[in-house]
């Protein structure tokens, strides 16, 4: 059973931070969630069964190793305002 | 009580493709930040990664050349953190099907290196911290990296050094890395653990992450080991965690504050496909394998007849060996070749990265020339020396050095004459050396040398100055 | 009935120009998007720009491509260069791509008029498009019931006629679902017929983008512009047979499967719906083939288990960092990366996300994300056996019609159980297409499912278009909104 300390451990690995209040209501939707996922716990596995590896049979797709023109910097800063000395910038720390 | 070290490495080495791991865009040391960048190597939503088909050749000749088994089958994973230079919070890596396995390298002493594995992955962008702020450059990001991973087969620092290098020399044979450690391209992390001599069971490990110097290296496992050696003699336990280099103060320090182990949620990765070699494919890129350096350092010495520890330096720099080749191609002057290579040529280069780099003003063939001619005797090694200097200085060949005349050498019956010369004129020499004084000979022999202008044979007109004398 | 065969024909003789076209599209969407709250933007310059771009091509007399100058609209998770691209969460507000994803390049270079984004569940996660940012789109037939999910803004535009045709995403039934509860055509198909480039992805081996229009025509048009082989998509292969020139072939000697387990749980008047078409297929000389994919019964915690350990991995780049919302009070980074996704994303997506990272997570891997994998490969499997029995199965799209506004579940598997009959197609890569069969006693559009073999749209578009062709009085109802022609 999936307990409130699970739901915290699973957050700060996602990078989730979840308010005190939030905390039950998510424990309780986990709780049914992984009751639901559970069902497959019954399924007896083939032992013949390979592990499932591809979807369709695509295989070796390569790029080749020429170099093709990168994007100008201004288009890889531009959701960021055009960034900070060409770099994208993170504040340490900022408050209001 | 005697304490054992144990060490393995992992480590790391950015191939030198012309782009990425996944895109098109160039690998290029250096660079403004964030100008060899696309929707692919800075991760924005909805684009999607391609491998780069060379990287796969790269590693697998890696893996040939340290003798490792390639996989027929294989496959790329993501590896699930979260950390600024990493946009996608994956690395796209491989977990459990890597490329090759089971590899080794053979060390001066016999012993072997057991190479458990060498996989394929990306590398993360850069993080500058500066003003109390995160400046990211994802130039970095993408680029395509090998990692070795080392059984913890190494018991000395001495055997640790000499792997390293003898990987890094071998990735640099093979053409798949310019392995420069100061600029990155080659980084190790070291795990470190000791136990009593005898014991069987491993030690606690620490991992001492991201060493990009050979001497650091040195340096910090000397104190780790000493570190954790007095932890356990007073009783204490070795705490497994991960730890960085100080090279200011010489020790390792832990690195507090950093999360607790990652779980990385390893999965296939699924925007790419399954790669499948086939054995004539691997035999084909085995093929193209150029000689390898422990291959060369026999052929050098076997073959050429080199000592050892020439023909182990001449290998050690990659350039160097190809200029001695090249200088050797029409003649068998193995010896000679390599003395003035390792004598003075070596001398203008002083530095190992000078000796990298192998900015010889003189090409290959002019040495060569140079060296037929001492070998025919055309000019003694006195004067080959000389003029090897002033082709350095100038970067002229022997022919605008030497005129034809030079290039005559004196016949026995006209040295004959001048040392006889020098006994007419050298009376007072003479009679000193008879009586006694040695060192009056040098004034004799240096007359003889003057008036061939340096192209006597030295030893031919000690001899006959000897019989001169000995007759007076 | 093909209504950009129609258009198509109307602008190269010249009865509307390209502009005219477009205007009463946009004038319509002015009225109606409030309504039906489908467009999160109208991109009315381009639109028009596009369109005048095709009215010069016209008076220079030059042919028109297939695609040429119909106004349609694109799911706000594709990627459109220079125009916001949100996926409907807060966390992409104010994101503007700098590519187009692939299938937008190709419709682009048709000029097809793009009139805007529409809304979505919020990363494709959710069955009402309730889950969007932005409030949910309304259903056509009846705006006091949900469009569905996710591509309920393309269905919701498409139905109302508020567009042509539309591109959404399907990763567990999200073009299907929409389109059947919208009374539309709604294709899937075969994972790498058609380039994932530049979708923004929610679970990387299940999405695929496929149209959705107003007729089986329309959809196959579509189809086989879009599914081309596309370098950048590794994962891609393009389409293997086009679809549009069979589509009249008879399907006599075809066999259809029905599949046991696709009617369990079923509402009856689906169920009776199902049945009908049934009889119109054998009357076109179809052989029903009856059988059971035990397998099935997992379909749905694989389906979840699987697409939601893909999604936590493939959300995880949203931090703020590069692009997108980012909070603005914070300790340090870490802090900042938590803070702006617990702010940024809305509560479906967290949990799918939670899902997904214990699935994966250390000491639960191999009961769930491994084994999961396992019953994928035995549902896969099932499928390949089931076609060397038949040429295509039917089955209905979902268990129900369209479910009211503000369809708060009790808990949310239950809704998660909605998407029974959709997901299984998912898992084994299959194309499935959706097509309107009939109606509910509220009016509401009920529609059934046609799945294939791998790249054999050609086949389930045939068989679609057959069934459709003696039923389409009965099974199309023209709504008397939006552009009317």
């Amino acid at each position: 059973m999936v307990t409130r300390d699970d739901v915290l451990k699973i957050a700060k690995l996602a990078k989730l931070s979840v308010e005190d209040e939030e905390i039950d209501a998510l424990t309780k939707d986990m709780i049914e969630i992984i009751e639901f996922a559970n069902a497959i716990n019954n399924a007896v596995e083939d032992a013949e069964l390979e592990d499932f590896d591809d979807i369709n049979s695509v295989v070796n797709a390569f790029h080749e190793d020429e170099v093709v023109e990168s994007f100008d910097r201004e288009l890889i800063l531009k959701n960021r305002d055009g960034g900070e000395d060409g770099y994208f910038l993170v504040k340490n720390r900022l408050t209001r | 009580m005697s304490w054992e070290l144990v060490t393995g490495f992992e480590t790391h080495i950015e191939l030198s493709t012309k782009t990425k791991i996944f895109c098109n865009c160039a690998t290029e040391f250096g660079g403004e930040p964030n100008t060899h960048c696309c929707p692919v190597c800075i991760g924005l939503p909805g684009a999607l990664p391609k491998l780069n088909k060379n990287v796969v050749i790269y590693a697998i000749k890696a893996g040939l050349a340290t003798n490792c088994k390639i996989r027929n089958i294989s496959k790329m994973d993501r590896k699930n953190y979260v950390y600024p230079d990493l946009p996608k919070a994956y690395q796209i890596s491989q977990y459990d099907k890597p490329l090759c396995e089971d590899g080794y390298i053979t060390l001066s002493s016999g012993k072997k290196i057991h190479i458990a594995r060498i996989h394929i992955e990306e590398d993360a962008g850069k993080l500058v911290h500066q003003r109390g702020n995160t400046y990211i450059d994802y130039n970095r990001g993408g680029v395509p990296l090998i990692e070795i991973v080392s059984q913890p087969d190494i018991r000395s620092i001495e055997e640790a050094v000499e792997y390293i290098e003898k990987l890094r020399l071998i990735m640099k044979y093979i053409g798949v890395s310019d392995v420069k450690m100061q600029e990155g391209s080659l980084r190790c992390d070291v795990n470190i653990s000791v136990r009593r001599k005898g014991e069987e069971k491993f030690g606690t490990r620490t991992e001492i992450k991201n060493m990009n110097s050979i001497s650091f290296i040195a340096k910090a496992m000397e104190y780790e080991f000493n570190r954790q050696v007095e932890i356990l003699e007073s009783g204490g336990t070795i705490e497994q965690e991960t730890r960085r280099y100080n090279s200011d103060l010489n020790i390792t320090e832990s690195m507090r504050g950093k999360e607790d182990a990652d779980d990385y949620r390893y999965f296939r990765e699924p925007d790419l496909v399954t790669i499948s070699i086939t054995n004539e494919e691997i035999e084909n890129i085995r093929k193209e394998l150029p000689e390898l350096p422990h291959e060369k350092i026999r052929k050098f010495i076997e073959e050429y007849g080199l000592p050892q520890a020439d023909a182990e330096l001449l290998v050690k720099y990659k350039k160097i060996s190809e200029y001695f080749e090249e200088a050797c191609k029409d003649t068998r002057s193995y010896k000679t070749t390599a003395n003035f290579i390792l004598g003075q040529i070596f001398r203008r280069l002083p530095t190992d990265a000078e000796k990298e780099e192998a900015n010889i003003p003189v090409p290959p063939q002019y040495l060569s020339e140079l060296v037929a001619l001492t070998e025919a005797k055309k000019i003694t090694s006195n004067m080959a020396r000389n003029t090897l200097e002033k082709m350095l200085d100038t970067g002229k060949p022997v022919g605008e050095l030497l005129s034809e005349k030079d290039l005559e050498g004196i016949d026995e019956g006209t040295l004959r004459r001048i040392c006889e010369k020098a006994v007419e004129m050298n009376e007072a020499a003479v009679n000193d050396y008879l009586n006694g004084k040695k060192k009056a000979f040098g004034a004799i022999i240096g007359y003889v040398m003057r008036e061939t202008k340096g192209k006597a044979d030295a030893v031919l007109a000690e001899k006959i100055l000897q019989e001169l004398i000995s007759t007076k | 009935m093909s209504r950009i065969k129609y258009l198509n024909h109307l602008l190269a003789t010249k009865q509307i120009s390209c502009v005219e076209l477009t205007e009463k599209y946009l004038k319509e969407i002015e009225k109606e998007n409030k309504t039906l709250n489908a467009y999160v933007k109208v991109t009315d310059e381009a639109a028009l720009d596009t369109a005048k771009k095709v009215d010069e091509k016209i008076s220079k007399g030059e042919p028109l491509m297939p695609l040429e100058g119909i106004p349609m609209t694109l799911k706000d998770n594709i990627s459109t260069k220079d125009i916001e691209t949100t996926c409907c969460s807060k966390i992409l507000e104010g994101y503007v791509p700098i590519y187009d994803a692939t299938v937008w390049e190709i419709l682009k270079s048709q000029n097809a008029v793009l009139l805007g984004k529409t809304n979505m569940d919020e990363f494709a996660m959710g069955s009402s498009c309730e889950t969007s940012y932005f409030g949910g789109a309304l259903n056509p037939h009846d705006t006091s019931h949900v469009a569905g999910g996710s591509s309920g803004g393309v269905a919701s535009a498409v139905g109302g006629n508020i567009a042509v045709y539309g591109l959404g995403s399907d990763t567990g039934g999200s073009i299907r679902q929409p389109a059947s509860f919208c009374g539309l055509v709604g294709l899937k198909p075969t994972y790498g017929a058609v380039s994932r480039y530049g979708l923004i992805a929610y679970a990387s081996s299940f999405d695929q983008i496929g149209p959705i229009a107003s007729s089986v025509e329309d959809a196959a048009i579509v189809y086989d512009a879009i599914s081309l082989y596309d370098e950048k998509d590794a994962t891609s292969c393009g389409s293997r047979y086009k679809a549009y020139d069979v589509l009249a072939n008879s399907i006599k000697g075809m066999k259809i499967g029905i599949v046991k387990e696709y009617f369990e749980g079923i509402r009856d008047d689906i169920k009776a719906s199902i049945e009908e078409a049934a009889k119109v297929y054998e009357e076109l000389g179809a052989e029903m083939v009856y059988f059971n994919i035990p397998e099935l019964k997992y379909a749905l915690p694989v389906y979840y288990i699987l697409a939601c350990a893909e999604a936590s991995s493939n959300l995880g780049r949203y931090d703020g960092i590069r692009y997108g919302y980012r909070t603005s009070n914070y300790r340090d980074i870490n802090d900042m990366i938590c803070k702006t996704r617990s702010e940024g994303f809305g509560r479906e997506v967290k949990r799918r996300i939670m899902l997904g990272t214990y699935v994966l997570s250390a000491g639960y891997y191999d009961a769930y994300y491994k084994k999961a994998q396992k019953l994928r490969g035995a549902i896969l499997k099932a499928f390949k056996n089931a076609f060397r029995k038949c040429d295509v199965i039917l089955a209905p799209t979902v268990p129900t019609t369209a479910f009211e506004l503000n369809f708060t579940a009790k808990d949310p598997v239950e809704t998660y159980l909605t998407d029974i009959c959709t997901v299984p197609v998912n898992i084994a890569g299959l194309p499935a297409v959706s097509i309107p069969c009939g109606f509910d006693s509220e009016g509401l559009p009920i529609g059934m499912q046609l799945i294939g073999d791998s790249f054999r749209e050609d086949k389930i578009l045939n068989a679609a278009y057959q069934y459709e062709q003696c039923t389409a009085d009965r099974i199309y109802k023209k709504l008397e909104i939006g552009v009317r022609l």
